[in-house]
């Protein structure tokens, strides 16, 4: 996948499920501060993302380091390039 | 010490039926005939006889919208169903944020079994797919007291939060613990009512034990359901909320509060016998409870809203409870004929639209009531809308588990010319 396809992916998770316009999301903003998610929602996230891009994240120390969107972006990026059979577009 | 106790009055009431989202509507929509009661072929189950019957509702997605996201999160329908009544209850009594937070107000909404839309979900992901698609709040959403905790977070009330789950009975349950609440002087204010959805897992539970109705060749589906009639063959379950203001009498007068109802009585029991079938002693004896806390005789009252489903058993053991205790002096009927069985939050809605009845003037009918069963013709049954003055008013619900409760009830205000 490329960084244009993981973050248009990344993007229509956080207009379905956290309704945020898509508009305001850019890679330097805070998840908690600056798109208003919560420890709840990070939950949320992570059920999300295993849905849309198939892997299983609950258990992965990485993810737990991301702040800002952009880390959700570098995160994925990295786990396509060292995982490529593991992750999947939607719709797939 | 009884001298004690505090009267409690109704100073709001909203409503999310299928035939309205207030009761006014709702009451026009029930006087016209309007039915809510159709086919499901999208409800398949295995081993019913034929198509299902219900009486679902149509929430305007506008309305869900209008809850916060984050509240929202935690709600399935049932809980969304008594908070946008709660809203409306709360609007129409003119609460303010201060005597909603103080601890001075609590809530009890009650539903037959939490959310059966949500526990159906919450198993299907444990089983097929474990943890990594479980929504952090997806629990929350199917637990039994889910519609009673949302409508606490939404609006902040931080006094008691009660949630009786007690299938059918819920709803009049939960107004009954709630005027106990404030009787007792531990609340002032209770956000009271009953909530529930129509699912196919649940109607399964009424198919299996052959009370679900199915229409007779020819019949259409709103001619389905029969309460007292004759020809009844069972009930189809149906969905919404109503939720009321419940108010020490004292405070509301203090805040020149609108009165719509004093609740006098209510008792609850037990038949201590059998799980799925009404007994007419047992409801018999919960009236005469209620009538002896309301300190009124049975010729005082002057219209009972029945629970009567339209299953066989039920009606008549309701009807005879009925006839022992007024005998035919008192007009008696059933909303469910275009309502369908709303289930724990059936006791609510019929109470809501009871009140629009008194100031109303107008008693409404048990909808397909062409054929009495003679077994019933102890009662007034209404058939037609009747114009006639309503002061004092019983309420009574059944469910499975032989519970049984009944409201009796005062309207206040000047009725409409």
């Amino acid at each position: 996948m490329t960084r244009e396809e993981i973050i248009q992916q990344v993007n229509t998770v956080f207009v379905d499920q956290f309704e945020i316009e898509a508009e305001r999301l850019t890679p330097e903003k805070q998840l908690f501060t600056d798109l208003g998610l919560d420890s709840l929602d990070i939950v949320d996230l992570l059920v999300e993302l295993h849905k849309s891009f198939g892997i299983a994240l609950r258990n992965n120390e990485e993810v737990r380091k991301v702040r800002t969107l952009g880390d959700v972006y570098d995160f994925l990026e990295k786990y396509a390039r060292e995982h490529p059979e593991e992750i999947h577009s939607a719709g797939n | 010490m009884a001298s004690d106790l505090r009267r409690v009055v109704i100073t709001g009431c909203g409503v999310v039926s299928a035939l309205g989202f207030d009761r006014i509507t709702l009451f026009d929509r029930l006087l016209v005939g309007d039915n809510a009661v159709r086919t499901m072929p999208q409800w398949e189950l295995p081993g019913a006889t034929g198509t299902l019957l219900a009486a679902p509702l149509e929430l305007p997605h506008e309305k869900i919208l209008s809850l916060d996201r984050k509240l929202r999160r935690s709600m399935a329908p049932v809980a969304i169903y008594a908070v946008l009544a709660a809203r409306d209850a709360i609007a129409e009594s003119g609460l303010s944020d201060e005597e909603l937070t103080n601890g001075t107000t609590g809530c009890a909404v009650g539903s037959t079994l939490g959310s059966p839309s949500a526990i159906h979900e919450t198993m299907r992901l444990f089983h097929e797919s474990g943890l990594e698609n479980l929504p952090a709040q997806q629990f929350f959403k199917s637990v039994s007291h889910t519609a009673a905790f949302n409508v606490a977070n939404v609006f902040g009330l931080t006094g008691a939060l009660l949630a009786p789950c007690s299938a059918c009975a819920s709803g009049l349950q939960a107004i009954g613990v709630a005027y106990d609440e404030i009787r007792l002087g531990r609340q002032t204010i209770m956000l009271a009512g009953g909530t529930d959805e129509a699912t196919p897992e649940v109607a399964g539970t009424f198919e299996q034990l052959f009370a679900l109705a199915h229409p007779a060749p020819g019949q259409d589906a709103a001619e389905a359901i029969r309460p007292f009639d004759a020809n009844r063959s069972g009930l189809a379950v149906g969905e919404g909320a109503a939720v009321f203001v419940l108010e020490e009498r004292a405070h509301a007068l203090r805040r020149g509060a609108k009165i719509l109802a004093e609740i006098r009585g209510y008792a609850t029991n037990a038949s201590g016998r059998q799980t799925s079938q009404s007994d007419e002693g047992a409801i018999e004896r919960c009236l005469a409870a209620a009538l002896r806390e309301a300190s009124l005789q049975p010729a005082n009252i002057h219209y009972i809203s029945a629970h009567a489903t339209g299953t066989r058993q039920g009606d008549l053991a309701e009807a005879a409870a009925l006839a022992r205790v007024f005998g035919n002096a008192v007009p008696v009927s059933s909303l469910k004929a275009q309502l369908g069985h709303t289930m724990g939050a059936s006791g609510a809605l019929e109470l809501a639209v009871t009140l629009e009845m008194a100031r109303r003037n107008t008693l409404l009918p048990t909808a397909n009531l062409t054929a009495p069963d003679e077994a019933c013709a102890g009662l007034d049954l209404l058939r037609q809308p009747r114009r006639t003055a309503l002061r004092y008013f019983v309420k009574d619900c059944f469910a499975f588990g032989g519970i049984n409760a009944v409201l009796v009830g005062e309207f206040s205000p000047p009725a409409e010319s």
